[in-house]
């Protein structure tokens, strides 16, 4: 009887084909393959776009080479670049795994910088340097959260789509950032630009002697590793891929289905707020109206890239960062817009959207 | 009578011309041989019943006539001419239409507009002119219907006269009905059946898909069945066969029947499901459960029979507290284990198509063997083992996704893990869907080892016969009221059908 | 300055209306696309450089409609055929749509062009009140009024449209009658992008009379969301564009009438308000969501 198992077709149509053990190397290698076919991909487009542009794209190609690659201190550039996309993404990662899409990356990045501003312009004078900063992490996250939250519950209670809110929160932050340092926060020094007012030496993050590499960065990779581990080896990882895969049976097996959405939701503008805590303290040092300018954007396609995954975000957010290096070089060497760039990776996800295995719509 | 019938169509043409013959069609679907040498032949005027288990092929044949499978191997002739339709557009073209089971009506369209999609002519819709058409069609046939109203309101009985009337105005006139009377209450499918003789005496073929012989008796002049994919018997009149030799033709061996005798339970006071007044609203907001008193007793099965959508499965769910009362009362006894259930739809309510069965096999609702944070996947592996052999209906192996699975197998995994545990209240909907006769008869009998065991069983199904046989008393409903409790010692299956339509019994 | 907030109105909302009268198709058909902000910039950027290079502003229409569609082309592909992530896809477009005017729109900034000017309906526009309001405005408004119905009529008074819907609704319903939905789909999406694309058009070649940088600002993810509230119908596309529209244009009239009020504040406005009433009819308006668009929405559902 057991036998007519293999016999009957599927009734569902396969999210995935089931891997077996020992094809899952062979499926790794391939996926490999067609990550680097999509980059390839994409580096050609965007030379045909340059081409087009009527600027040499073998000339463009070498001048990222050589300016991002090949110049002492560039790598370094990269990984303090790619710190907050990855913290970022992983905001992407973990919805997911819930069956949610958070594009609000970036209004939730903004908003916990701009919390975390807010606690260095009031409590510098007061309070200890180690306290403050602590109060600024802390205020990030909440606020990240709070900015996530906003969206969860119109989920919840409104049942509207979480990926059309995110978006336009996105744009609340970033008009109240504006807000804030064109108006009240507004540095009376600043020359030119509109910024707020830099933070104290004591309040940016310190950095590994002879680097340029601050504690961020660690967070960032610890951060990923604990994500990993609470997906994939916690009741409440399983839990959430229950729901993301049928939250109804979820429902029905008595898992806490608005709980877990909830908390997913909202972890992940944690970490979107952490993210923006640390390109604050570690990169900017001040708000400006380009402050984190794209990362959650860059960061929601790193999540894709990686198909959600946290160990192989931190690769493709190292790469993404390495093209948004590019991006500078680019405007300086070749007079392109430095947002370029954008088409670069935007072709390669397209590429691994278009090109990977279809992930088939549930029936 | 039957024989009437077919002499009559003989006698019409002279020397018929089948409306449609199938010689020797095959189709292999990887590993399965699907369909093997069939022969079907279909005379105009007449009405044929095509019968067979899950599984037995009758589903790829008829898409392999409508165009949707090409066949591998074997012809096909309409009206004498080799025909090879490559979709169903050309299967129309040549008058053979088809009633699906699910129906393929769009339920946010009108009547008019889905009759439109399948009218292909001119650029606007001209829904005033189509009403029209539609209404007149309508007398004719007898097939009454609301060509303005929209299909999400009609009742099944009104949109299958719908999806009938659809393929009739495009001019079929071979029409496949696939299980219609599966989803009707007895009264409907006598004045479906009216319907068919109607068509059957203007010269239409009818092909009539069910797995119920009092049907093919009633209405079939001639029968054909399928068993693992081969003709079994070839266009015989039902008139020369016994019952049993038509259900042995279907399943290859005798089926004993079911024990009758029960383990009397002592009945106790106190009910293991106390509803009052139970009212709840359905996914679209509209009320859908009205006011329904039952009670369910330890040791007692209670079968629920009603024309689909009636609020069967609002009342499971409110029974199982999925879904809030909006006024009335539900108490569950849960001293006993708690309740398990088998969802209605599990593909759409219960299975995680990436998921592994052993993963499905936690999400029971009970405590998960823990380790540290994570769980104790190799525990939860024995203790699966263990319910496996005990319930008897051989999942799949559990390393395989549930969207590598079909139907029959992802509702084994389900009965597996809700009916292998002890429970004070077993709330089972359409347990037996997508099953064979083997595995439906093992889940009968595990659903009465829970009621010899003590436990309450609510259970829903379509099939009046097999709640008579297993139930001790059905509930019947009609728009989401309670109708009836009728005791199922001497219960008859035209006065529940009575009830299910509203009347009294 | 009620008749300039409301003339504002109509002229800052005939973009977002375009856009969502695009959506509206392509999302009746079953396809949710995020794009659409990327295809108004590709609009936008495409109909300026078509009419600074032909001196035509009706040909730099066309050119915003095409660059929209074929943006929205590119969605198709990736949702229909490869069957990708819709919000992914959509997103990505949008990112690439940046890179791409950001990278080709350069050399524009700054350029002068014959924009639309404003053509007074002889008669209409002479009537007070009215008059400014609905009928002193440029042709791409006066075509956004006949837009509407007309979309509406095909959506659900003809056979094109009948199939799009029920390519939204059920698509077994579609394919058992012939039909491929595919190709359904991809028309839909297509003209809804090319709609978009007309939308941005508008907005660099009527209302700013410029091109710069990212200068969509948004107003294509307001549409995404106006779809939702106006229930997939064109008629209340109509109204809703109107409504931002005039969020939008408070911030202007504001300004030129001397009342001191933050700017961004103001810009978050549309937004802010988008978001207050998806709060308030969210939960109403999804329950005429169209059954395909639903499955595409509730990945995981909450019910």
């Amino acid at each position: 009887m057991s036998q007519d198992v293999t016999k009957e077709a599927p009734a569902l149509p396969a999210p995935a084909p089931p891997v077996e053990r020992s094809r899952r190397l062979l499926t790794r290698g391939t996926a490999l393959l067609r990550w680097l076919g999509a980059l390839i991909a994409g580096l050609v487009v965007f030379g045909a776009f340059v081409l087009a542009n009527g600027a040499d794209p073998f000339a463009v190609y070498a001048d990222i080479w050589t300016s991002t690659l090949t110049q002492p201190g560039q790598f370094q550039q990269i990984v303090l670049r790619a710190a907050p996309i990855a913290l970022a993404g992983l905001a992407v990662v973990v919805p997911a795994r819930a069956g949610l899409v958070n594009v609000g990356g970036e209004g939730q990045l903004i908003i916990g910088a701009v919390a975390a501003a807010g606690v260095a312009l009031w409590l510098t004078p007061v309070a200890s340097p180690w306290l403050v900063m602590l109060l600024m992490v802390v205020a990030a996250v909440v606020a990240g959260a709070a900015w996530a939250g906003i969206a969860a519950a119109m989920r919840l209670v409104v049942k509207v789509n979480e990926a059309v809110t995110t978006l336009l929160l996105n744009y609340v932050a970033l008009y109240s950032m504006l807000f804030l340092i064109l108006g009240p926060w507004k540095d009376p020094a600043a020359l030119g630009q509109s910024t707020s007012v830099e933070l104290h030496d004591a309040m940016k993050l310190p950095v590994f002697a002879g680097t340029a590499i601050h504690v961020g960065v660690v967070l960032a990779v610890v951060a990923a590793g604990a994500v990993w581990f609470a997906l994939t080896r916690t009741t409440w990882g399983f839990r959430l891929s229950v729901v993301g895969g049928n939250a109804e049976a979820a429902r029905r097996a008595g898992l806490p289905v608005v709980t877990l959405l909830l908390t997913a939701l909202l972890i992940g503008g944690a970490l979107a707020g952490l993210a923006g805590f640390i390109q604050l303290a570690g990169m900017e040092y001040k708000l400006r109206p380009t402050f984190g300018l794209t990362i959650g954007y860059v960061a929601f396609l790193a999540s894709w890239l990686s198909r959600h995954k946290p160990l192989p975000l931190l690769v493709a957010s190292l790469v993404l960062a390495a093209i948004a290096v590019s991006g500078n070089s680019l405007q300086i060497g070749s007079g392109l817009p430095a947002a370029s760039v954008n088409i670069l990776m935007g072709l390669v996800l397209l590429a691994v959207l278009g090109w990977t295995s279809p992930r088939k719509v549930r029936s | 009578m039957t024989t009437d019938a077919v002499a009559r169509a003989r006698g019409r043409v002279g020397k018929p011309a089948a409306l449609l013959e199938v010689r020797s069609l095959s189709k292999r679907f990887g590993e399965v041989q699907a369909n093997w040498d069939v022969d079907l032949t279909v005379l105009p005027g007449t009405v044929h019943g095509l019968i067979g288990e899950n599984g037995a092929g009758k589903s790829t044949l008829l898409k392999m006539i409508y165009g949707v499978y090409t066949p591998d191997e074997g012809r096909m002739f309409v009206d004498g001419a080799p025909v090879s339709p490559g979709s169903p557009a050309d299967a129309r073209a040549l008058g053979i239409g088809m009633v699906f089971q699910d129906l393929r009506l769009v339920p946010a369209l009108t009547v008019a507009e889905n009759i439109a999609l399948a009218l292909p002519d001119g650029p606007t819709l001209r829904l005033a002119r189509l009403a029209a058409r539609i209404t007149e069609a309508s007398e004719a046939y007898g097939l009454a219907v609301d060509p303005s109203a929209q299909v999400r309101h009609l009742s099944i009985g009104e949109r299958q006269r719908a999806e009938i009337l659809k393929v009739l105005m495009t001019g079929a006139r071979l029409v496949i009905l696939d299980e219609p009377t599966s989803v009707l209450a007895p009264q409907e499918v006598e004045a479906l059946f009216g319907v068919v003789a109607q068509l059957r005496d203007r010269g239409l073929g009818v092909v009539l898909v069910t797995h119920k012989l009092g049907e093919v008796r009633a209405i079939a002049d001639q029968v054909t069945v399928l068993r693992g994919g081969q003709v079994i018997l070839n266009a015989e009149d039902p008139g020369n066969f016994s019952d049993a030799e038509l259900v042995e033709a279907m399943v290859g061996r005798r089926v004993p029947p079911l024990a009758v005798e029960r383990v009397a339970v002592p009945p106790r006071e106190r009910a293991v499901l106390e509803l009052r007044g139970a009212t709840a609203l359905g996914d679209r907001g509209h009320v859908a459960l009205k006011g329904v008193d039952l009670d369910v007793h330890p040791g007692e099965l209670v079968g629920v029979a009603g024309v689909a959508g009636s609020g069967q499965k609002e009342l499971c769910e409110v029974a199982l507290g999925l879904r809030p009362v909006t006024s009335g009362s539900v108490r569950v006894d849960d001293t006993g284990g708690g309740a398990v259930a088998v969802p209605e739809d599990p593909v759409a309510d219960s299975v995680v198509p990436g998921l592994t069965v052993l993963e499905h096999m936690v999400l029971d609702g009970r405590a998960v063997p823990r380790r540290g944070l994570g769980i104790d996947w190799p525990a939860v592996g024995a203790r699966t083992a263990v319910l496996d052999e005990r319930v008897g209906l051989h999942m799949a192996p559990t390393k395989r996704t549930l969207s590598s699975l079909s139907g029959g197998n992802i509702q084994r995994v389900v009965l597996t893990r809700e009916l292998g545990q002890d429970a004070s209240l077993v709330v089972a909907a359409y347990p037996s869907r997508g099953l064979d006769v083997a595995n439906t008869r093992r889940t009968q009998e595990l659903l009465l080892q829970h009621r010899a065991r003590g436990a309450g069983v609510l259970m829903v199904s379509e099939d009046l016969d097999e709640l008579i046989a297993v139930a001790d008393r059905i509930a019947v409903m009609h728009d989401g009221h309670l109708v009836g409790v009728v005791d199922t010692a001497g219960a008859d299956r035209m006065s529940i059908g009575r009830l299910m339509l509203g009347g009294v019994a | 300055m009620i008749i300039d907030i409301l003339a504002g109105a109509v002229r800052g909302g005939t973009s977002i209306m375009y856009a969502g009268l695009g959506e509206t198709i392509s999302e009746r058909g079953g396809v949710i696309n995020l794009g659409t902000e990327g295809a108004m910039l590709l609009g936008a950027l495409g109909g300026y450089a078509v009419t600074a290079e032909t001196g035509n502003p009706w040909l730099g229409v066309l050119g915003g409609a095409l660059a929209g569609a074929l943006l929205s082309l590119t969605h198709a592909v990736l949702v229909v055929s490869r069957r990708a992530n819709q919000f992914a896809s959509g997103l990505t477009l949008y990112f690439l749509a940046l890179g791409v005017t950001a990278l080709f729109g350069v050399g524009y900034v700054s350029r002068q062009i014959n924009a639309f000017t404003p053509v007074p309906v002889p008669g209409l526009s002479e009537i007070p009140g009215l008059g400014p309001i609905l009928f002193d405005h440029d042709p791409l408004v006066y075509l956004a009024y006949v837009a509407a119905p007309v979309i509406w009529w095909v959506l659900f008074r003809t056979r094109v449209g009948l199939l799009v819907r029920t390519a939204g609704e059920r698509t077994e319903a579609l394919e058992v009658h012939g039909y491929s939905v595919k190709a359904v789909r991809y028309c839909a999406t297509v003209a809804g992008g090319a709609l978009a694309g007309i939308g941005g058009a508008h907005i660099s070649i009527a209302y700013a009379n410029s091109w710069f940088e990212n200068m969509i600002a948004g107003r294509g993810f307001i549409a995404v969301a106006l779809v939702i509230f106006a229930m997939w119908n064109p008629i209340r596309i109509m109204a809703g564009a109107y409504l931002f529209g005039a969020a939008l244009s408070l911030a202007s009239v504001l300004q030129t009438s001397g009342i001191a009020v933050n700017q961004f504040a103001l810009n978050a406005v549309p937004f802010v308000l988008t978001l207050v009433v998806l709060a308030v009819l969210g939960r109403r308006t999804m329950l005429a969501a169209p059954d395909e668009l639903l499955k595409v929405f509730d990945n995981s559902r909450t019910t």
